[in-house]
């Protein structure tokens, strides 16, 4: 009797019932809830800005929001014009500048006790395929159909092994830097912690306290969380920017 | 067991010396960068980006052998 109800409730599933089974029952990565704080942390100053920037008078000096956004804008418009090109740079710019501050407030949020975003490889692949497609579709703008796929096996057909393994390579170089770097921090300073931990317990009253690490440990997180995390930053949205512009044809040198 | 426990040490450590190559070559680079600012310092910001761009790169291969040592460490218990 049982058996039958068993079978017969197995033969009503649906697939839709049965992702949301999954969906419901898969215990989420702690990464998620931090992309989304961030996510809403970047959505939410975002519409600040535009809030204040309606608001505000032109012929003003800028301040608050308004300069705030002025100056993000600036910032990375300014460095992939420099990278790019001035044709080619204004179709990338929203979205070098978009990852910019994605990257840049992932890389920071360990400070504030959330789990960091890039700590997590999917995350990282994920940023790095988005490059790779970009790349890919600058390739196939500037070449055309049939020579997007002939010009891997130039100059011999032999050479098609190398050429495939440099495409795909800026996507495994690209990921597993940005993701080497932010977890090569994070397992640093956990080591560093047990160790202050293990060092402070031999003294005898006081000892269940770590009071060694907070003395020492703000000069390693200034290094590992704000540094490394902007320059790793920096490097991913120069090294998208200039993997770009290398497909992309060269503009003519007027100047 | 802890003869293997020791060689997954050892493993480790040796991984990691793929940081010394990559000191090398980042001192190599900053010592050129320093004497590209020396003979031209108006193009001092450029050179600072290519430098930094330059380093990154060198340090990739740094962080495959620190990934190596951790996979090492923390996945071979």
């Amino acid at each position: 009797m049982v058996i039958c109800e068993r079978i017969s409730i197995k033969e009503r599933r649906e697939p839709l019932n049965e992702f949301l089974e999954w969906a419901v029952t898969t215990p989420l990565q702690v990464e998620v809830i931090s992309i989304w704080i961030i996510t809403g942390l970047i959505i939410a100053l975002v519409f600040a800005v535009n809030h204040a920037i309606k608001k505000a008078d032109v012929m003003a000096k800028p301040t608050g929001f308004v300069l705030l956004g002025v100056l993000i804008v600036q910032t990375f418009s300014t460095i992939t014009r420099d990278n790019m090109g001035k044709n080619n740079a204004s179709g990338y710019a929203p979205y070098i500048g978009a990852l910019a501050l994605f990257l840049l407030f992932s890389n920071i949020s360990g400070l504030f006790g959330l789990a960091q975003p890039t700590a997590n490889y999917s995350v990282t692949l994920t940023l790095a395929l988005i490059s790779f497609v970009l790349i890919q579709r600058a390739v196939f703008k500037t070449n055309g159909f049939v020579k997007y796929f002939t010009r891997l096996f130039e100059p011999y057909p032999v050479f098609f092994i190398m050429n495939f393994f440099g495409a795909v390579a800026p996507l495994v170089s690209m990921s597993l830097r940005l993701f080497g770097n932010i977890t090569g921090g994070t397992i640093i300073m956990m080591l560093f912690y047990t160790f202050t931990g293990y060092i402070s317990g031999f003294i005898p009253v006081i000892g269940q306290f770590d009071f060694i690490g907070p003395l020492v440990a703000p000069f390693l997180h200034a290094y590992f969380d704000l540094f490394v995390g902007f320059i790793q930053m920096y490097v991913f949205i120069s090294l998208t920017t200039v993997f770009v512009a290398n497909e992309l044809p060269s503009e003519t040198e007027t100047t | 067991m802890d003869i293997a426990r020791g060689l997954i040490a050892i493993g480790a450590g040796i991984a990691v010396l793929t940081g010394t190559m990559t000191g090398a070559g980042q001192g190599y680079a900053a010592g050129k960068a320093v004497e590209a600012v020396g003979r031209n310092p108006e193009a001092e910001s450029k050179i600072r980006s290519m430098l930094i761009l330059g380093a990154a790169i060198a340090e990739t291969a740094a962080i495959y052998g620190l990934l190596i040592s951790f996979l090492l460490l923390f996945v071979y218990q």
